[in-house]
């Protein structure tokens, strides 16, 4: 099997899969929308003839079944009730487990699980309306079928030149395709009528082709078109879904990025309602764990599409830093110093550079859409399961930021919309008491604010009790009665991502077992994000995540001891101030400072960063040393350091594979004189110092 | 790989040598470079440049042999001392120790501070004798010993200079 190719068809399918997951609870709520239709139709034939290239037999057949229930709908044959979604979601599990394990690096699959394969079948044979029309159309599914299985089927020979490393041109694919049509005329694999039909049907190249190219998404479409188109004509069936194929349709691909078709954008808000009871538990057991898995594999995935306009903006730039280069290395070469020259040539050189790194910095940009798009399913399945009814409203999908960002911000994503919907909304019944719509809203917003990305979960659920929150700390020893007493409403509030606070009076295996909120407040603090709750009593909650646009670049709080440097991420710096040995005292062997009739301890750095250095002389205040409050994970400790340099926002670089096993470092950066900066990274600093003592 | 002024003194081959050279075999292209007395080589494909030492930044807590890291056009670097990888005295820097960046897998460059570096040199692969596989833990990078015009040259391998 081509890694090449296999990658392009991980790719593509993966694509896919992400916009067949909106699509597919998109459909439920408007059943009969023809492009909608037409797209997951798409979608699935596309993923069928990838997977029928590159030989995975049981991936053809359940797309293929798929393929043939979307056909029936889109001819009106049968209608896409929730119960044949769930059926169709759980295909959709089959066929993303299955590109998962394929990205893992398995290769042979097992066959689908009859029992869907048998209940897809059923769904195509019972769904047509009189017994005509279904031998008509089950009879041109078993075409598709022997068409399906024998393409899987003939193995792609490869020539003895071979190098499986190389690409493979456009003249080595014409000849592969031109074998295996050869074999497949010459009958080698029992080719029935269909597969002759088919191997007489020439490929005709549209006009204005370039064979010098690359072909487009839309060019291979149009042919794949064109090519259906013939073997209607020649199977003589002259079928209605024909003036489908006939129809000029964008490239499934594009849909996710840029032209999305009008069906898909109308509905780029999300509305989900569920109006049927629970159904039966199996079902859903089946599905569950299966959707799970699909959280994890986005992860694995390392590639980022670029818009080649962006690139073509780079490529230009980069054009103007070799003029620039050229025009210094002249500069250098002549007899004689001309400052204005230099002058101009660096400060072209400053232009390019920042507009530069700033082109490159989009590159790894991504719309937030690509977490949101899991979303719909999540609230779906769930809201299923607990009998509830809940609308999921989508807002500023476009938005963008950081690839890496996009990703670790899902676990966290989905944890809180899981929350809404489990302990947020309430069932309809009590809904309807309290005088609310029976159906629950759930707004997930994602929208810019200056360098931050503002994050927000809104429910209209039952909000939450800050008094009982209190009782509740108080009861499980996480605070005591004063403490209590004076905290504010909001304060109340954060006491959920205190660790070992869990809300739900029965422990529910859908929002985990209280170890949530701390977690997922970890892990908005290690994206540097913070997170802000705000709640009504009866009338819902809003969960705030503010984190930085970019992970690559942090503002940091530049410190040093004598020649070396060291930033501190300035999320987690409060205040500065000079350290002065007469307002220390020793509690229990540990330092501390007076800070506003609070103590703080103190964490004397260069014993451990510096040990070499002279302690600064006492007196000068100027060089005196400085005290860094810093707040790490809710607890407060000041860091002694000898100078405090100022801010600066520093690019983030990994320190090498030997040294990333060393505590105490989140990288390294290089300063604006070519020198190198360590990063801190705070809670490892502060056990490190911990074990010192 | 960026050729420095000490890669460019390769030594000059009369025809008869030349062709003494064909007949001898297969080659193993080799950076030559040396700690204390002793003459080391390294294959060129693991070697990805060889840099004058500029300021080495410490990164306190790190294991003892490794010196720091450097900024090599952008790319953050850890150093480790040869002479402490392979337990020969620690000596001070002079104007001849050079940095040799090594590629342990790929995008993992690693720098390997030496005494100096001497030549490349191409090394019959015949002249080459594998240690037997009896080594003793602490002699385990040496890859083979090669006797070739005069010299004795240590070959060092470099995955296993790493691994631990």
């Amino acid at each position: 099997m081509d890694e090449d190719i296999l990658q392009d068809f991980l790719a593509e399918a993966q694509d896919l899969l992400e916009q067949l997951n909106e699509q597919l609870v998109d459909l439920e709520q408007v059943p009969d929308d023809i492009e909608l239709l037409n797209a997951i139709f798409r979608a699935f034939h596309t993923i069928k003839g990838g997977a029928g290239f590159i030989g995975i037999k049981p991936l053809v057949e359940v797309c293929h079944r798929a393929e043939n229930v979307f056909d029936k709908i889109r001819n009106s044959e049968m209608t896409y009730t929730p119960e044949v979604a769930d059926i169709i979601l759980q295909v959709y599990d089959t066929i993303t487990d299955m590109i998962n394990r394929l990205q893992e690096g398995e290769r042979e699959f097992e066959d689908v699980d009859p029992d869907l394969l048998a209940r897809l079948d059923a769904l195509v044979k019972g769904g047509s309306a009189t017994p005509s029309e279904s031998t008509e159309s089950s009879s041109a599914s078993d075409t598709t079928m022997s068409e399906t299985a024998a393409v899987a089927e003939v193995p792609l020979e490869l020539p003895e030149d071979w190098d499986p490393d190389d690409d493979i041109t456009d003249e080595e694919f014409e000849l592969l395709l031109q074998m295996r049509e050869q074999k497949l005329a010459a009958g080698e694999v029992g080719a029935d009528d269909d597969n002759k039909a088919l191997a007489e049907v020439p490929l005709e190249l549209p006009e204005g082709w370039d064979p010098d190219e690359d072909i487009t998404d839309e060019e291979f479409e149009q042919l794949l078109q064109m090519r259906e188109e013939k073997l209607s004509q020649v199977e003589s069936a002259a079928e209605s879904d024909g003036a489908d194929h006939v129809e000029p349709e964008p490239a499934p691909a594009e849909t996710g990025t840029s032209s999305q078709p009008a069906a898909v954008a109308e509905h780029s808000q999300i509305r989900q309602v569920n109006e049927e009871p629970a159904m039966p538990a199996d079902k859903t057991k089946a599905a569950e764990p299966k959707a799970e898995s699909t959280a994890p594999a986005a992860k694995s995935e390392s590639t980022v599409r670029v818009d080649t306009k962006r690139l073509d903006e780079i490529m230009n730039l980069v054009g103007e830093l070799v003029l620039v280069r050229n025009r210094l290395l002249t500069l250098r070469n002549g007899q004689e110093v001309d400052l204005e020259e230099i002058s101009n040539a660096v400060s072209n050189l400053d232009h390019v550079t920042t507009d530069l790194q700033a082109a490159v910095m989009k590159t790894r940009m991504q719309p937030v859409k690509k977490v949101f798009g899991r979303f719909p399913r999540v609230v779906r399945d769930l809201a299923r399961k607990l009998g509830k009814q809940i609308e999921l409203e989508l807002r500023g999908e476009d938005t963008d930021l950081d690839k890496n960002l996009v990703e670790a911000l899902a676990d966290p994503l989905v944890h809180l919309v899981r929350n809404s919907v489990d302990h947020g909304i309430e069932p309809p019944e009590e809904r309807i008491k309290a005088g609310k719509p029976p159906v629950g809203h759930i707004i997930l917003a994602a929208e810019q604010e200056g360098d931050h990305i503002l994050l927000s979960i809104t429910d209209d659920g039952r909000g939450m009790d800050p008094e009982k929150l209190k009782r509740k700390a108080i009861e499980k020893g996480l605070i005591d009665e004063m403490t209590a007493a004076q905290m504010s409403d909001k304060e109340a509030f954060e006491l959920i991502m205190a660790p070992g606070f869990s809300t739900a009076e029965t422990i529910s295996d859908i929002s985990g077992r209280g170890v949530g909120m701390d977690v997922v407040k970890s892990m908005i603090t290690r994206l540097n994000g913070s997170i802000e709750i705000d709640s009504v009593q009866g009338q819902g909650t809003q969960i705030k995540i503010r984190v930085p646009l970019t992970l690559a670049i942090l503002p940091t709080l530049m410190v040093a001891f004598g020649e070396d440097s060291y930033s501190i991420p300035l999320t987690s710096v409060q205040e500065i101030f000079d350290y002065n040995p007469d307002e220390t005292n020793r509690i229990d062997g540990q330092m501390m400072v007076q800070l506003r009739e609070r103590s703080i301890p103190l964490y004397f750095l260069q014993e451990w960063l510096a040990p070499d250095i002279e302690p600064q002389p006492e007196g000068n205040e100027a060089e005196r040393d400085k005290v860094v409050i810093v707040n790490v994970g809710g607890q407060r400790v000041g860091l002694v350091v000898q100078q405090v340099k100022g801010q600066e926002e520093v690019v983030i670089k990994p320190l090498g594979v030997m040294l990333q096993k060393v505590a105490g470092y989140a990288g390294a950066t290089i300063t604006g004189n070519g020198s190198i900066a360590l990063i801190l990274d705070l809670p490892g600093v502060l056990q490190r110092y911990n074990q010192m003592h | 790989m960026e050729v420095t002024e000490a890669m460019q003194n390769e030594p000059y081959l009369t025809p008869a040598e030349a062709a003494e050279e064909e007949a001898i075999g297969p080659m193993q292209r080799c950076v030559l470079f040396n700690l204390d007395r002793e003459t080391y080589g390294i294959d060129v494909s693991n070697i990805r440049e060889v840099l004058r030492v500029g300021r080495i930044r410490k990164v306190p807590g790190a294991d003892p042999r490794l010196l720091g890291v450097i900024n090599v056009r952008g790319v953050i670097v850890t150093v480790a001392d040869m002479r402490r990888m392979i337990d020969v005295p620690v000596s001070d820097l002079t104007h001849e120790s050079r940095i040799i960046i090594v590629e342990l897998e790929e995008d993992c460059p690693v720098g390997l501070l030496v005494d100096r570096v001497q030549e490349v040199r191409d090394i019959p692969e015949k002249r080459i004798e594998p240690l037997g596989s009896s080594q003793e833990d602490n002699s385990r990078y040496i890859q083979g010993i090669a006797h070739y015009r005069d010299q004795v040259i240590i070959l060092v391998d470099v995955p296993s200079l790493f691994e631990s």
